[in-house]
């Protein structure tokens, strides 16, 4: 089994791991945080959402999460759902299988949530070794996530190629939706242009980081 | 069940209705453990992205070490973390 959200035409690193999941028996989930949608993108809705996913491409639901989810609806109001129980859940159930998760834009994700999801994923880590996180944000939660995390994160980088700025303009250039008004002349100036504006950013961007 | 039914008029009702019914609390079930749909975004981002842009991650020693750690590995770091300022591809490279 493998595939969780959907592997056709993904991203690049969750393409790169469902091609290995469809030779295997792993799993790929990812979650996607959203500044706009910071409300409902709790810790416990996201952590469920992980967990929805891995549950999704299993042929049957465990009998846990049916238990649970019987129980609950003889409590009174609301989902009944909290982290901790989403945690046990998580546990029970991924802590045989070679699991990826993929969370893009940690840094849009408000510090209060942010704080308990590293914490949950943290003990995900540690409970399940046969699992891996990959995580996508800005500079500045860079620190935090090293914090909190005990360490044991690599990181990198992520800086416009040369080659990537132009395979981008060319697919932007074959899409255009008005090539009439577009000359060969404008065309061969923004494929020169931009990629050395990209470059003089790289430039000082790296000068910059060099400073104390 | 078909053949324990055979001679009844109601079996395919029955048959469907339990069908019905399974399916339904299945997605009930789902919906109970997030309201969310993250595979909207992963539909659109994997509609636009421009094949090969980025490829050079997956060839560095971190992505690497990461993605081939041998299982239960401790001595491997579990986590990557890839940073970059706004508008680099950062959704598009994961």
């Amino acid at each position: 089994m493998v595939m969780l959200i959907g592997c056709d035409n993904s991203s690049l690193v969750i393409d790169k791991l469902c091609d290995e999941a469809g030779e295997g028996d792993a799993a790929v989930m990812c979650f996607y945080f959203d500044f706009a949608a910071r409300n409902e993108q709790s810790p416990v809705n996201m952590l469920g959402s992980l967990l929805r996913q891995f549950v999704s491409g299993l042929k049957k639901i465990p009998e846990a999460i049916v238990r649970d989810f019987q129980k609950q609806k003889t409590g009174t109001g609301g989902r009944g759902l909290q982290v901790l129980g989403i945690m046990k859940m998580f546990q029970a159930i991924t802590t045989t299988r070679r699991t990826f998760i993929c969370v893009d834009a940690l840094d849009e994700c408000v510090p209060e949530h942010r704080a308990v999801i590293l914490e949950s994923l943290r003990q995900i880590l540690r409970e399940s070794p046969n699992t891996r996180l990959f995580m996508t944000g800005r500079p500045q939660v860079r620190s935090e996530v090293e914090k909190r995390l005990d360490g044991a994160a690599a990181f990198i980088s992520i800086r416009p190629t040369e080659d990537g700025v132009i395979r981008y303009l060319q697919d932007k250039l074959r899409k255009d939706t008005t090539p009439e008004i577009m000359s060969s002349t404008l065309e061969a100036e923004i494929m020169k242009t931009i990629p050395e504006m990209n470059s003089e950013t790289y430039v000082e961007t790296s000068a910059r980081e060099k400073l104390p | 069940m078909s053949r324990v039914f055979s001679n009844n008029n109601n079996s395919f009702i029955i048959a469907n209705t339990f069908n019905y019914s399974a399916l339904d609390d299945e997605s009930k079930i789902l919906a109970w453990l997030s309201p969310l749909e993250p595979w909207v975004r992963h539909r659109d981002i994997g509609a636009e992205r421009v094949d090969g842009i980025g490829a050079w991650l997956l060839e560095t020693e971190e992505f690497r070490r990461w993605h081939n750690a041998p299982r239960e590995d401790e001595s491997n770091r579990a986590t990557l973390f890839c940073d970059g300022n706004p508008g680099v591809g950062k959704s598009y490279i994961m």
